[in-house]
């Protein structure tokens, strides 16, 4: 056993760091408060391979590993959850969709510029009743000649306002739920596709967060990924894949949470000391600490599965479940630390603790996570 | 005109850490790492950036040196994920504790062993001892010209014209090749982040390992026993701040007082 990253790794990891510390952390706050799209940082991460990270140089990205994209999304998380949030819908919920059951045509035509990030795409899957129960979905979709037609509503849709394309499921037949399921490409323009609210949110303020509306909507019948019905089994298998970039992104915050603990805590004086050398800042620390290895180690165990090709939807549920719980207890012990400065804007605990929140809802619940973990259990 | 680089890189220690952090050795007079990494010295990287750029532009090649401890071979990666072609690692006990004199002689001797080249190029100071003499010492060794402090190079008529910062502008300086430069950061030589699939292709390059017998240095002219210079003392700078209030009754005659003060500090 190695708990070691290889050399490539650990060089791809120091590139990310100082991007991240030069080019994405000092507009982590203008992003968050304004809410603004970080275009010109998503170009920059393009170029750089950050937008196709295990995609194949054939199909526009940097052909590198899982464990790699895991690497990334860390150390762009830990400067900035907001364009994490953008590098992930990206890389894993359509890149790697589109990479593993789409056509060849689909790759050329959709993944090459995704994955080289001149295009930004969304995933639409959640409907306003059917979020956790994915196969209940109500959005339909009926073949005439060589259009499917779609209709019905999709909420919550990161990145969907700058996206120039979405991958959206849709019934046949509601009836029969799962097996009804189809995955289409629906570009941005399409006629009867329209973004109906954008909505506002408590964190991950930079990345869009949208209702769409599908009004006889029609899409050429090669926008279809894969066949008629396996839908749900595409949109699952990405879930799987991007819950192990949800783990990275919720170890980043929890790391990015650890790191302004160790600076705010060394430096705040009270009672003539910094308070660094209380036991009761030091016990949150190092329970930061441990909890933030803890999940790191489970994240990269999940992505080191997927690399082998081995099955790991119980390990990439069980690195989510945990990373995003971290991250969320290491926002809130920081915003303590911080004391009254972690509760005011000017210091970044506080969006460390609106971003990690997400995390425990977004890809599958915390709640979902643990049904999957224990069904793979009882089964 | 294609032209063969020479780039000389060196690793030291993150020199970006807080001030809080940097240790001293009181034994070896040497920072202590602990935990903090290792980098590439910032000048050397922009002499790459400069080698890069200039391959790009005119073709040729890029050769990076460095002579340091096996650690050493990851700042040589970087630099192949940046576009250098090749790197080559001088590590050899016998010259570990070398001085600036003889770490030039072993990079000169290496520069040879590579072959034919068209410019040298290094940091202008060093990262870590803020040293600036490695480079005139190895142009020395070299037999070539020398000139420091350069930021931008192009290639024109078969020579080179260097852009030497100077303290009021630049000097443009044509020289013929081979010479030798030492690089200043500008805004033109930022280095480059490496793309993630530049980094996946160097980790597959293999960098060769020199010895001294490699390079067949003289035992003289290497090591501790040639250093001509030794480091006496090494401490911090012991920083003191004070703080003084200015008198006056009146904002006007606070800001004259507060000026006449700077004055007499000779602030301003």
């Amino acid at each position: 056993m190695r708990f070691e990253l290889t050399q490539e790794q650990q060089l791809f990891r120091e590139m990310v760091r100082e991007f991240a510390a030069k080019e994405v952390a000092p507009r982590a706050k203008q992003v968050d408060e304004e809410g603004v799209f970080p275009h010109e940082t998503i170009k920059k991460m393009g170029e750089l391979g950050l937008m196709g990270v295990a995609i194949p140089p054939a199909y526009g990205g940097a052909g590198a590993d899982t464990v790699c994209y895991a690497i990334a999304m860390e150390e762009i998380a830990r400067a900035c959850a907001s364009t994490s949030t953008v590098m992930t819908v990206n890389n894993s919920l359509v890149g790697d969709l589109l990479y593993r059951f789409g056509s060849e045509a689909q790759k050329l035509r959709y993944l090459v510029p995704l994955a080289g990030g001149r295009t930004v795409a969304c995933y639409a899957l959640s409907e306003p009743g059917a979020g956790s129960d994915a196969a209940g979905q109500q959005t339909t979709v009926r073949k005439d000649g060589n259009v499917f037609v779609l209709n019905g509503t999709k909420n919550f849709i990161t990145n969907a306002l700058e996206a120039d394309f979405a991958v959206v499921f849709a019934t046949v037949d509601r009836g029969i739920r799962a097996k009804g399921v189809c995955a289409l490409i629906v570009e941005k323009g399409t006629p009867g596709f329209t973004i109906t609210k954008v909505e506002k949110k408590l964190g991950i303020r930079g990345s869009s967060c949208c209702q769409l509306l599908f009004e006889e909507c029609r899409v050429p019948a090669e926008n279809l990924v894969g066949e008629v019905g396996q839908g749900f089994k595409i949109a699952m298998a990405t879930l799987d894949s991007g819950r192990i970039g949800v783990a990275a992104q919720a170890v980043g915050i929890a790391q990015g949470a650890l790191d302004i603990s160790l600076g705010y805590s060394m430096q705040r004086v009270a009672f003539e000391k910094p308070i660094a050398s209380f036991q009761a800042i030091q016990w949150m620390i190092a329970d930061i600490a441990t909890r933030t290895e803890a999940a790191r180690l489970m994240t990269y165990r999940a992505a080191w599965l997927k690399d082998r090709g081995g099955r790991y939807t119980r390990e990439a549920s069980m690195a989510k479940l945990l990373a995003s719980e971290t991250a969320n207890f290491a926002a809130t012990k920081a915003l303590q630390i911080h004391g009254g400065y972690g509760y005011i804007y000017d210091f970044p605990a506080q969006r460390l603790f609106r971003d990690a929140r997400i995390t425990e809802i977004y890809e599958g619940t915390s709640e979902i996570q643990r049904v999957v973990i224990a069904q793979h259990l009882l089964s | 005109m294609p032209l063969n680089i020479i780039v000389c890189i060196k690793q030291v220690i993150d020199p970006e850490i807080p001030a809080s952090q940097f240790k001293i050795d009181p034994g070896t007079k040497r920072q202590v790492q602990g935990s903090h990494s290792l980098v590439i010295s910032a000048y050397d990287q922009n002499a790459l950036e400069v080698a890069i750029q200039l391959k790009e532009k005119q073709g040729g090649k890029v050769t990076a040196i460095s002579v340091g401890a096996a650690t050493a071979a990851t700042a040589l990666k970087s630099a192949l994920s940046m576009g250098a072609d090749e790197a080559i690692l001088v590590d050899d006990p016998a010259i570990a504790a070398s001085d600036q004199q003889g770490i030039a002689y072993v990079l000169a001797k290496a520069t040879q062993k590579v072959g034919t080249f068209d410019l040298v190029l290094t940091g202008c100071v060093s990262g870590d001892w803020g040293d600036r003499a490695v480079p005139a010492f190895m142009a020395e060794e070299l037999g070539i010209g020398c000139v420091s402090f350069v930021s931008r190079i192009e290639a024109k008529d078969g020579q080179v014209v260097l852009r030497r910062v100077v303290e009021d502008g630049y000097e443009l300086i044509e020289a013929k090749t081979p010479v030798l430069a030492s690089v200043i950061s500008d805004d033109t030589n930022t280095p480059r982040y490496p793309k993630l699939k530049d980094i996946m292709a160097a980790g597959k390059k293999t960098i060769p390992t020199w010895k001294a017998a490699d390079l067949v240095l003289d035992p003289d002219r290497v090591g501790s026993g040639a250093a001509r210079v030794a480091i006496t003392d090494v401490y911090l700078p012991l920083k003191e701040s004070k703080c003084e209030m200015i008198k006056g009754d009146t904002p006007q005659e606070q800001a004259a007082n507060l000026a006449a003060r700077l004055r007499e500090l000779k602030l301003i």
